[in-house]
């Protein structure tokens, strides 16, 4: 029997970044705020300290900092007439653990979206006719502009100290920056990160064929840092230790640098670690959510926390299965293409292929999580897709983020896997090469959702969340001719080795890591009848239930997420304000 | 901000070994390095006789403890399997001008080591049944944890050796040796019950580069001996102004890398 604990605003379930930064328009307002967060706060532990921090074993190759699999996992198949099994060791994508959740592990890589993104289908539709877009791709417009968003997105670059060079300010150009940036009113505040050596032949490169490369956005602060809300961050060190790692230097834009500290001096905010939340409490007579039910991890006690409104700021594999869960709104049907919960599951297209340089010390050692050199001019609909038989593309960069040893080396395709001839290889080759990837979409496809898996459960006898996924036709032709352009790029390098690039190809594979970036499965649009929540993130089926994450997006864009991300959380804590004064469907 | 360590040879009691002792400095007293169980039982043998001239001299210098490395012994092989994989790395890892053979770099004792820690009884594993053979591409299917299937596989490997070659793993000779586990590694070594290529591919073939370039307080890559053939630096890692003087250019640190053990 849970004890029931005494009545509170706003419960948040997850406390990561959405929440943070909802939490914080909130709280500043004064407004009463509970996060609930299963893991534990990660300052000044092993996670956060040198020398421990730079353990590439641990934090890397074990992921202490991911969801611990054996208390949660989720099933895989690549089509509905398969039987799934469960992942008992997930490569393919890093859910987080502990205040901050998965933005403490991040690369940094913060861009805005496309100014077509937000109205994607509309955009397609007008450019290339209604026919272009396949029956089975259920592409959506979010609902909201992005002229909507631009005050959120410049609000939350001040907010993280984000290093770029503007391209497009106030509609006009600007020389050095992304040709193809959505129009900002303002710059970034801070100047981009120096470039790398691997970014300076790419640099070459890209502009030799025509192509405006530029700095990839980045929350790895080039400098000492005092964010608005007087939050500071330090100077990056280019350790090479971003990505599945916490920065000990504190030059990592997260939450839990920036804003759970502030947070938590805030009178009306409260953050209880350790706190697993089972279920999401639903009357559904008055449609409306009264609270949640969770397990304390310290005492395994069970407790109701009772609330005006629940916002699930979880990862996007958990926002979905609390959802399901609890039967808030019809889940989607993929034969039928009914009901909403779990579609347009998404994840990113990932290729890429290794240049050598005999003379040339590209040393991966010295680099952040995105000190990066890019060009756009293949993302989303910034070139022709007529004719192409595909739609949505993908960014492609100079894609060095570090040299860690285990994980990082790379060596020319015919070295021995082991033997004098691989240690000769690796000697020779490991300070000489880089990666130059594509980051592109991937589009929703009508089969590929995530529903309840009917035989495995995790420790607390739930079901787990299953994915019914693969890569399919739209995402195979683009990675095929992101990969065409990455090898033009490769040649102009002048490489002494330029391997052709292998494109993305199915089934699916859960041991190859393809960036933490999975989205839908509560997606958000005008029309409750192809949505879960609103354009204002509030639950069609129950007023005073909110959603923010990854997992309200109808597709994934070529970009990283996180940006658009802060944007509609900080949006999110507003609007949220507006909805606790005078609650009603916004 | 610490002293250079030194690399010299230890001869221990049983086996010699790459033995990789820090002079001075922090480094001496790193946590995890322990004096090994074949050494120590010697010692204590030989302590236990009647010899009173080595009775203690409270009055000399302190005793010093200079542990040999890799540390002698094993948490999990039995003597069968410590054969195999020491066979195994020796030949994955042949003594060349980059590095001493795989048992001396610590990659035997690096395996072992996995196998008995978290990683090998199977933490942050999902371990629940049913238990159904999966595509490739969902991974890990075996009911066993890892420290149990690298035994498993390597007790169906062996068989498979004998059967082929008329003798043991640990017996044949380095190119046969390095034949055969090329030929697990390529499916063409298989077994009823234990799917060899992925036991090698998945489990095998990621803790032995594990072994050669993770951080050497795991008990692999000693004295840093990968890390120099390659040229990481390691650690601190605190490289904001060595991006912009370093770029395009030769990084002096990447001769001395520095691990976790030198800060300490």
């Amino acid at each position: 029997m849970a004890t029931r604990l005494k009545h509170r605003a706003v419960v948040f379930v997850g406390g990561g970044f959405t929440a943070a930064l909802a939490a914080r328009q909130l709280t500043a307002k004064g407004v009463d705020v509970v996060v609930l967060e299963r893991g534990i706060d990660h300052t000044h532990t092993a996670a956060t300290s040198l020398p421990s921090q730079r353990d590439e074993l641990r934090w890397d190759v074990h992921g202490e900092l991911f969801q611990d699999w054996s208390v949660q996992a989720y099933t895989l198949r690549h089509n509905g007439d398969e039987t799934a099994l469960p992942i008992r060791r997930l490569q393919s994508f890093k859910p987080g653990e502990g205040m901050g959740g998965a933005a403490n592990h991040w690369n940094g890589q913060t861009w805005r979206w496309s100014e077509s993104d937000p109205v994607l289908r509309t955009h397609l539709e007008n450019r290339y006719g209604k026919k272009a877009i396949p029956a089975e791709m259920a592409i959506q417009d979010w609902g909201v502009t992005y002229a909507e968003m631009e005050p959120y997105h410049d609000q939350f670059e001040k907010l993280f100290g984000i290093a770029g060079k503007a391209g497009n300010l106030r509609g006009k150009l600007q020389e050095g920056g992304n040709p193809f940036e959505a129009p900002r009113q303002n710059d970034f505040p801070q100047k981009p990160l120096p470039i790398t050596e691997a970014g300076v032949i790419f640099s070459e490169a890209a502009k030799k064929l025509g192509y405006k490369p530029f700095p990839l956005p980045a929350a790895n602060s080039p400098e000492a840092y005092t964010n608005p809300d007087g939050m500071q961050l330090g100077q990056c060190q280019f350790c090479g230790h971003c990505e599945r790692f916490i920065c000990e230097a504190n030059a990592k834009a997260s939450p839990e640098v920036l804003l759970y500290p502030m947070l938590r001096k805030r009178k009306s905010f409260e953050l209880r670690l350790q706190t697993h939340v089972l279920d999401i409490l639903y009357d559904r007579k008055s449609k409306r959510v009264t609270g949640v039910r969770y397990i304390d991890r310290v005492t395994g006690e069970e407790y109701e926390q009772p609330a005006d409104v629940v916002v699930l700021s979880s990862f996007t594999m958990s926002n979905t299965k609390f959802l399901l869960m609890a039967g808030i709104g019809a889940p989607y049907n993929p034969k039928t293409g009914q009901g909403v919960v779990g579609k347009n599951f998404c994840h990113q297209t990932m290729s890429g292929t290794r240049v050598f340089f005999k003379d040339r010390w590209i040393n991966p050692f010295l680099a952040s999580g995105a000190s990066q050199t890019v060009i756009d001019e293949f993302n989303g609909d910034n070139f022709d897709h007529s004719g192409l038989g595909f739609l949505g593309g993908g960014y492609i960069y100079a894609n060095v983020t570090n040299g860690r040893p285990i994980t990082s080396r790379g060596v020319p395709p015919g070295t021995p896997k082991w033997g004098s001839a691989w240690k000769k290889a690796n000697a020779d080759w490991y300070a000489h090469n880089f990666t130059i990837s594509a980051h592109g979409s991937w589009y929703p496809h009508r089969e590929n959702y995530v529903d309840l898996d009917p035989t495995y459960v995790d420790a607390y006898g739930q079901p787990l969340l299953r994915m019914t996924f693969d890569i399919r036709e739209n995402e195979r032709r683009m990675s095929i001719y992101l990969s065409k352009t990455i090898d033009e790029i490769a040649k102009a390098t002048g490489a002494d080795i330029a391997p052709p690039t292998p494109p993305r190809k199915g089934p699916y594979d859960s041991r190859i890591y393809q960036s933490t970036h999975v989205t839908g499965g509560t997606i958000m649009g005008s029309d409750p009848g192809t949505s879960v929540v609103s354009p204002r993130l509030q639950h069609w089926d129950a007023e005073n239930l909110f959603v923010v994450g990854a997992s309200v997006y109808p597709f994934n864009a070529g970009y990283n997420p996180t940006g658009p991300l802060g944007a509609l959380a900080l949006r999110l804590g507003d609007d949220l304000n507006d909805y606790v004064a005078r609650p009603r469907h916004l | 901000m610490t002293d250079e360590p030194n690399d010299k040879t230890h001869v221990a009691s049983r086996r010699r070994f790459l033995g990789v002792v820090a002079a001075t400095g922090a480094a001496s007293v790193a946590p995890g390095v322990v004096v090994g169980t074949a050494a120590t039982t010697t010692a204590l043998a030989e302590a236990s006789q009647p010899a009173p001239s080595q009775a203690v001299d409270a009055s000399a210098s302190p005793a010093t403890c200079k542990p040999p490395w890799p540390t002698p012994g094993y948490l999990s092989f039995g003597p069968d399997e410590a054969g195999f994989v020491e066979a195994m790395v020796n030949v994955m890892c042949p003594a060349d001008a980059l590095t001493p053979g795989g048992v001396d770099c610590g990659l035997a004792t690096y395996i072992d080591r996995q196998l008995a820690s978290g990683f090998g009884k199977g933490a942050r594993l999902y371990m629940r049944g049913p238990w159904r053979e999966g595509k490739p591409e969902l991974g890990y299917q075996s009911p066993l944890t890892p420290e149990q299937f690298f035994k498993a596989g390597l007790a169906a490997a062996d068989a498979a050796c004998r059967t082929r070659n008329g003798k043991s793993f640990s017996e044949l000779a380095a190119s046969d040796a390095d034949r055969f586990l090329y030929e697990i590694a390529g499916s063409k070594v298989t077994d009823e019950r234990v799917p060899l290529s992925s036991w090698f591919n998945e489990l095998v073939y990621p803790l032995f580069e594990q072994a050669c370039f993770a951080d050497p307080i795991y008990g692999g890559n000693a004295g840093k001996v990968f890390w120099k053939a390659i040229g990481y630096p390691g650690l601190p890692a605190v490289h904001s102004q060595d991006m912009i003087d370093f770029r395009g250019k030769p990084f002096p640190g990447a001769a001395d890398p520095k691990s976790i053990a030198d800060f300490a």
